[in-house]
C-alpha cells in the first residue's frame, strides 16, 4: 500500500512536467512576443569589431502565421526597398530595379549577421515543431526542429523565461547541430496595448567573429491588414500603410 | 576632499561608462520614423571609364573611321537622379528624373531634355486591392535577371548592368489584387493603355496607334506565374508567360517564354544588299539562383533570342563594314559605312542581337569577414560564335549612403564574332554614388 501511495505521489509530481504541451508553449511564446497581426518599427545596427556601426530603419507589418513584409525607411541608399514573405516565399523589391525578385531566406539584404529570415521572422510555431522540452532553473529549453527543408535553420534551441513565457536566448543550428548564430533577447519593455516583451535583440555568430547585429524595437501595435497587402503587386506601395 | 571627489568621479566614469555607452547604442528616436507627406531623395554619381580600343574590330572602324584616338579613350560620366513624392489621402504624385552628363573625346554631352523624366505619374489607391496610375511609368515585366523576353511594355535592360533604373513610357495602368486561401494564394490583373503618337512614346513603335498590354499574375502552389500580352499595332502582337519558384531555402528557378507574331528582321549581306523577312518568333529564358553554404550566389541564365541574327547573318554584317572601311581608306568613300550605320541602330546594334546567350554571375558575400564588401564575376557568352565578355568587380557599401564599385570588362572573341568585333578590347570603370 505504501509503495502504491509513493508511486501515485511520484506520478502526481511528475505530471506537471510531462503535461507541458510543447506546441502550446511555443504558440504562447510567439503570442507574447508579438500579436498575431501587428505593425512595428525596428532599427538594425550592424557593429564591426572596431566599433564602426551601420544603421537601418525598418517598418514591418505581419498578418497571421505566414505573412510579413518589411520596408526600409533609412538610410537613403536603402529607402523604399521592401521584402515580402508569404510562407516559404520571399521577394525583394528595389525601387530602381522596379520589379520584385525572388530571394532566398539564407541571403541577407543588409549584410552582417542577420539574414532575410531573421528580418522577416514568422511565428516560431509556424516553422518549427517542438521535439523536446527541458527545464533549467527559471527557464524552459525548447529543442525545435524545422517543419520543412525550406526553413532557414534546421534546428533551434530556445530558452524561455518560465514566468513571462518570453524567449531569453535562441541558438540557430544546422542539421548537424553546428551553431550558426545566437540571438539574445534583452531589455523587456511595455509597448502598450498589453504588449510587454524584449525591446532589444542582439545576435552574434561564430561565422562572423567579433561582429554583432542588434535590433531595437519601437511602436509595436496590434493592427489588422487586408491579405492583398502581402502580395508582390502591392510591394511598391508599403509606405502607404504608415500613418 | 576635492581630490577624493575627483578620484571617485573618475572611478565612477570608468566603471559605468560602458553601460552609458550601451544605453546610447540602443537609442531609437521616434522622430526618425515620423511619416511626412512628401519625400525628396536621389543620388549623385561619378563614373570615369577607360576604354582599350580594338583598332581591327568592325565596330571600331564603323565609329572611328575618321578619327585616330590612340589606343585608349577616357570618358567621364556624371549622373544626378532625383526623386520626389507627395502623398495626400488616396493620391500620390511621384517623379523620378535622370540627368546624365558625359565628357569624352567628342566633348561635353548630356541626355535629351525629354528623356530626363524617367517616371512622373499620379497614382490613386482607393483600397489595398486597387491602384490606378496615370503618367510616365516603368513597367518591368519578367522574371529574368539579365534578360527579359516578356518585357513587352518596357525598354530593354542592359545585361551588363541589369539593376539600372530605366526610363518609362506614358501610360494609364491599373492593378487589381485578390488574395485567397488554398493553392492559389494571389491573383492580380494589370491592364495598361499606351498611346503612341507624335511626341508621345514615339520611340516605342509605329505612331498614331493606341496599344493595350496586360499582365495576369498568379501565386499558385508557391510559384509566381505571369501571363503577358501586348497588342495595338505599334509593335507586332506578342504574348508570353513567365514563372519563378523557390525549390529550397537557397535555390530558386525562373523562366520566360515569349511569342512574337509577324516579327520583321532586316538583314544586310556581305555585298550590302538589304532584305527583310517576316516570321513568327519564339524567345525564352531559363534561369536559376543558387546560394552555397559559403555565401556565394550564382545567377545562371540561358537566353534564346528568337528574333536574333544567326552567326552567318552577323558575319555578313561585319564583312560588309570591313568592305566599307577598305573603300573609305582606298577612295575616301563613306557610302558603304553610312549604309552599314543605317542598319546598325536598333537592329544589329541592339543589346544581345544574336540567338543564344549564357549569363553567369557569381557574387561572394563579405569574404574574409569584410562587411559590406561583395566581389563578383560576370560573364555573358554568345553561344553561336563562342565570344564572351568577362567582368570582375568589387562593390563596397561600408559607409552609410556611399557606394563604390570598381569593374573591369574584357571582351573576348575571334574576328567576325559579336564580342570580338566590339570597338573595345577592354573597359575599366570606377563608380561612386552618394545617396541623399
Amino acid at each position: 500500500m505504501k509503495k502504491i501511495l509513493i508511486c501515485l505521489f511520484t506520478l502526481l509530481i511528475a505530471i506537471p512536467v510531462y503535461a507541458i504541451d510543447g506546441a502550446q508553449l511555443l504558440k504562447q511564446i510567439d503570442r507574447n512576443l508579438n500579436p498575431e497581426s501587428y505593425e512595428m518599427y525596428r532599427k538594425l545596427i550592424n557593429v564591426e569589431p572596431d566599433g564602426r556601426k551601420k544603421e537601418y530603419t525598418l517598418y514591418s507589418v505581419k498578418k497571421g502565421v505566414d505573412k510579413v513584409v518589411a520596408l526600409f525607411l533609412a538610410p537613403a541608399s536603402e529607402k523604399g526597398r521592401s521584402t515580402l514573405r508569404l510562407g516559404d516565399n520571399m521577394w525583394l523589391y528595389i525601387p530602381n530595379v522596379g520589379k520584385p525578385v525572388r530571394i532566398t531566406s539564407l541571403q541577407s539584404v543588409v549584410g552582417g549577421v542577420f539574414n532575410n529570415s531573421d528580418i522577416l521572422q514568422l511565428d516560431y510555431a509556424a516553422e518549427y515543431d517542438v521535439e523536446k522540452i527541458e527545464e533549467a532553473g527559471n527557464e524552459y529549453l525548447l529543442l525545435l526542429k524545422a517543419k520543412t527543408k525550406t526553413v532557414a535553420y534546421d534546428r533551434i534551441k530556445l530558452w524561455a523565461d518560465k514566468n513571462r513565457k518570453l524567449p531569453t536566448k535562441i541558438e540557430c543550428l544546422t542539421e548537424a547541430s553546428m551553431l550558426i548564430k545566437t540571438l539574445y533577447f534583452k531589455e523587456i519593455k511595455d509597448f502598450g496595448g498589453g504588449i510587454v516583451r524584449p525591446s532589444v535583440l542582439e545576435t552574434d555568430s561564430p561565422l562572423y567573429k567579433g561582429y554583432k547585429s542588434i535590433f531595437i524595437f519601437a511602436n509595436i501595435k496590434q493592427r489588422d491588414f487586408k491579405d492583398e497587402v502581402f502580395t508582390l503587386t502591392f510591394m511598391p506601395n508599403i509606405e502607404s500603410l504608415r500613418k | 576632499m576635492i581630490k577624493r571627489y575627483f578620484l571617485f568621479s573618475a572611478l565612477f566614469l570608468i566603471l559605468f561608462s560602458p553601460f552609458c555607452l550601451a544605453e546610447e547604442e540602443y537609442k531609437f528616436d521616434i522622430s526618425e520614423i515620423e511619416k511626412k507627406p512628401y519625400h525628396i531623395g536621389g543620388y549623385l554619381e561619378f563614373r570615369p571609364i577607360l576604354f582599350g580600343l580594338d583598332k581591327d574590330a568592325s565596330l571600331y572602324k564603323l565609329k572611328f573611321f575618321k578619327r585616330n584616338e590612340g589606343k585608349t579613350v577616357e570618358e567621364y560620366n556624371g549622373k544626378l537622379q532625383l526623386e520626389g513624392s507627395l502623398e495626400k489621402g488616396i493620391a500620390r504624385l511621384f517623379v523620378r528624373t535622370n540627368f546624365d552628363l558625359k565628357y569624352s573625346y567628342l566633348g561635353w554631352e548630356h541626355n535629351e531634355t525629354k528623356r530626363m523624366i524617367y517616371e512622373g505619374y499620379l497614382s490613386l489607391k482607393p483600397s489595398p486591392s486597387l491602384t490606378f496610375k496615370f503618367g510616365k511609368q516603368t513597367l518591368l515585366w519578367g522574371k529574368g535577371y539579365a534578360f527579359n523576353p516578356v518585357a513587352f511594355a518596357g525598354r530593354p535592360k542592359d545585361a551588363d548592368d541589369p539593376e539600372l533604373a530605366l526610363e518609362g513610357f506614358i501610360a494609364a495602368s491599373a492593378d487589381y489584387i485578390k488574395s485567397f486561401g488554398g493553392p492559389l494564394k494571389t491573383l492580380a490583373v494589370t491592364p495598361v493603355i499606351f498611346p503612341i503618337y507624335k511626341h508621345i512614346n514615339d520611340d516605342f513603335g509605329k505612331i498614331n496607334r493606341l496599344n493595350f498590354a496586360a499582365k495576369l499574375y498568379f501565386l499558385l502552389y508557391d510559384t509566381d506565374i505571369d501571363l503577358i500580352g501586348l497588342t495595338g499595332g505599334s509593335k507586332t502582337n506578342r504574348f508570353g508567360i513567365d514563372f519563378s519558384r523557390n525549390i529550397t531555402s537557397n535555390f530558386e528557378v525562373h523562366g520566360e517564354f515569349a511569342f512574337f507574331n509577324n516579327q520583321i528582321k532586316k538583314v544586310i549581306d556581305s555585298q550590302g544588299k538589304i532584305s527583310e523577312s517576316k516570321f513568327d518568333a519564339k524567345s525564352y529564358l531559363l534561369g536559376l539562383r543558387y546560394l552555397t553554404p559559403w555565401d556565394t550566389t550564382f545567377i545562371f541564365e540561358y537566353y534564346r533570342n528568337g528574333t536574333g541574327f544567326t552567326y552567318l547573318e552577323m558575319k555578313d554584317y561585319f564583312t560588309f563594314i570591313d568592305k566599307g572601311y577598305d573603300l573609305f581608306l582606298s577612295k575616301n568613300n563613306e557610302s558603304l559605312l553610312k549604309k552599314a550605320s543605317s542598319v546598325t541602330q536598333g537592329n544589329y546594334g541592339r543589346p544581345n542581337p544574336m540567338r543564344d546567350y549564357l549569363y553567369l554571375r557569381m557574387t561572394q558575400k563579405e569574404p574574409f569577414n569584410i562587411l559590406y564588401f561583395t566581389p563578383a564575376l560576370t560573364t555573358v557568352m554568345n553561344l553561336n560564335d563562342k565570344s564572351f565578355s568577362l567582368s570582375p568587380e568589387f562593390f563596397y557599401t561600408g559607409f552609410t549612403n556611399w557606394e563604390f564599385r570598381l569593374k573591369g570588362t574584357a571582351l573576348i572573341g575571334q574576328r567576325k564574332t559579336e564580342f570580338g568585333e566590339k570597338q573595345n578590347d577592354y573597359r575599366i570603370e570606377f563608380r561612386v554614388r552618394y545617396y541623399f
